[in-house]
């Protein structure tokens, strides 16, 4: 007899992922409200089907990736419909935290602009790379590309951030 | 190995959530209690009112039979009262005078024809 998953405990869950989910689904998606509804629909998910979290090695890893794939459906649904993601990720937003550095804090702008411009699959491979510290492998894993495709979208996207951020970051270097 | 500026952009920090997202979203996920009971907890009371007055319907509805009492209780005309019933008729007729006054009795039954009678057979069983 098959034996019914234990419920997760969602509290926990969430103190030790939401912070990571947050800010890669806000890079993603460069909206708040889409992110919040996104973290909202993923920990329901989780609380009603406990069965998902069995076996699972890698918890983050898990969590980004079912993160990911709501966020690419939300962008379908919202793409063909009433919204251009490409057109709103360039909208100035706040995503990296205040600095009392004046300098710092305008390279922060700088790079949440340059971020924005970037296509959505190679945001979230930079994203993934820099703040979560992933291999390409464990990208691929995440973002269900090949490792190859991950280490490309990569490479494209980091030669954009620095040609965008040259002339501010010779500056503060 | 990454390059300095790398680096420098993994020394960014990113926003950290608005506090108040965590109470929302926890709320949000907890197993909430199974939609009948969403719909019936608020008024007790009046549901089971209610769920009375549909017993007591569905118990007359099915002791009450389907005719009406009187045509239930309909029997066929025997030989014997259909006798009677044209002994009556014939005294009314007579005590009223119609055939004094020149005129045929209204109510005595004419003479049977050959398919009326087979339909008055039928009803006298």
């Amino acid at each position: 007899m098959k034996e019914m998953a234990s419920a997760p405990n969602i509290e926990r869950l969430y103190d030790d992922h939401a912070p990571a989910l947050f800010a890669f689904l806000l890079n993603l998606l460069r909206n708040e409200a889409d992110t919040q509804d996104i973290m909202q629909e993923l920990f329901i998910k989780l609380a009603r089907r406990p069965a998902l979290l069995e076996n699972v090695r890698d918890e983050r890893g898990f969590l980004l990736r079912l993160g990911h794939n709501l966020a690419i459906d939300l962008m379908r649904r919202r793409g063909t419909r009433d919204r251009n993601y490409d057109q709103l990720a360039r909208e100035p937003m706040v995503l990296f935290a205040k600095s009392p550095d004046p300098d710092e804090q305008t390279f922060r702008e700088k790079l949440a602009e340059a971020l924005g411009e970037l296509p959505a699959d190679q945001r979230a491979v930079v994203h993934l790379k820099l703040w979560e510290k992933l291999t390409f492998e464990a990208i691929a894993g995440t973002l269900e590309i090949p490792p190859n495709t991950a280490a490309s979208r990569y490479r494209y996207g980091l030669d954009k951030l620095r040609e965008r951020l040259r002339p501010i970051y010779d500056e503060i270097q | 190995m990454n390059s300095e500026f790398e680096n420098h952009l993994q020394r960014q920090p990113m926003r950290e959530v608005p506090p108040h997202w965590r109470a929302r979203i926890v709320a949000a996920a907890q197993p909430s209690p199974a939609r009948w009971r969403e719909w019936f907890q608020p008024w007790p009371q009046a549901w089971a009112a209610l769920g009375a007055a549909w017993v007591v319907i569905c118990v007359l509805h099915f002791t009450t039979p389907d005719e009406p009492r009187l045509a239930g209780n309909f029997q066929p005309l025997t030989p014997q009262s259909f006798a009677l019933l044209q002994e009556q008729t014939m005294t009314m007729a007579q005590l009223l005078g119609a055939t004094d006054a020149g005129e045929k009795p209204a109510a005595l039954p004419a003479e049977p024809k050959p398919r009326s009678e087979m339909a008055r057979r039928q009803l006298i069983g």
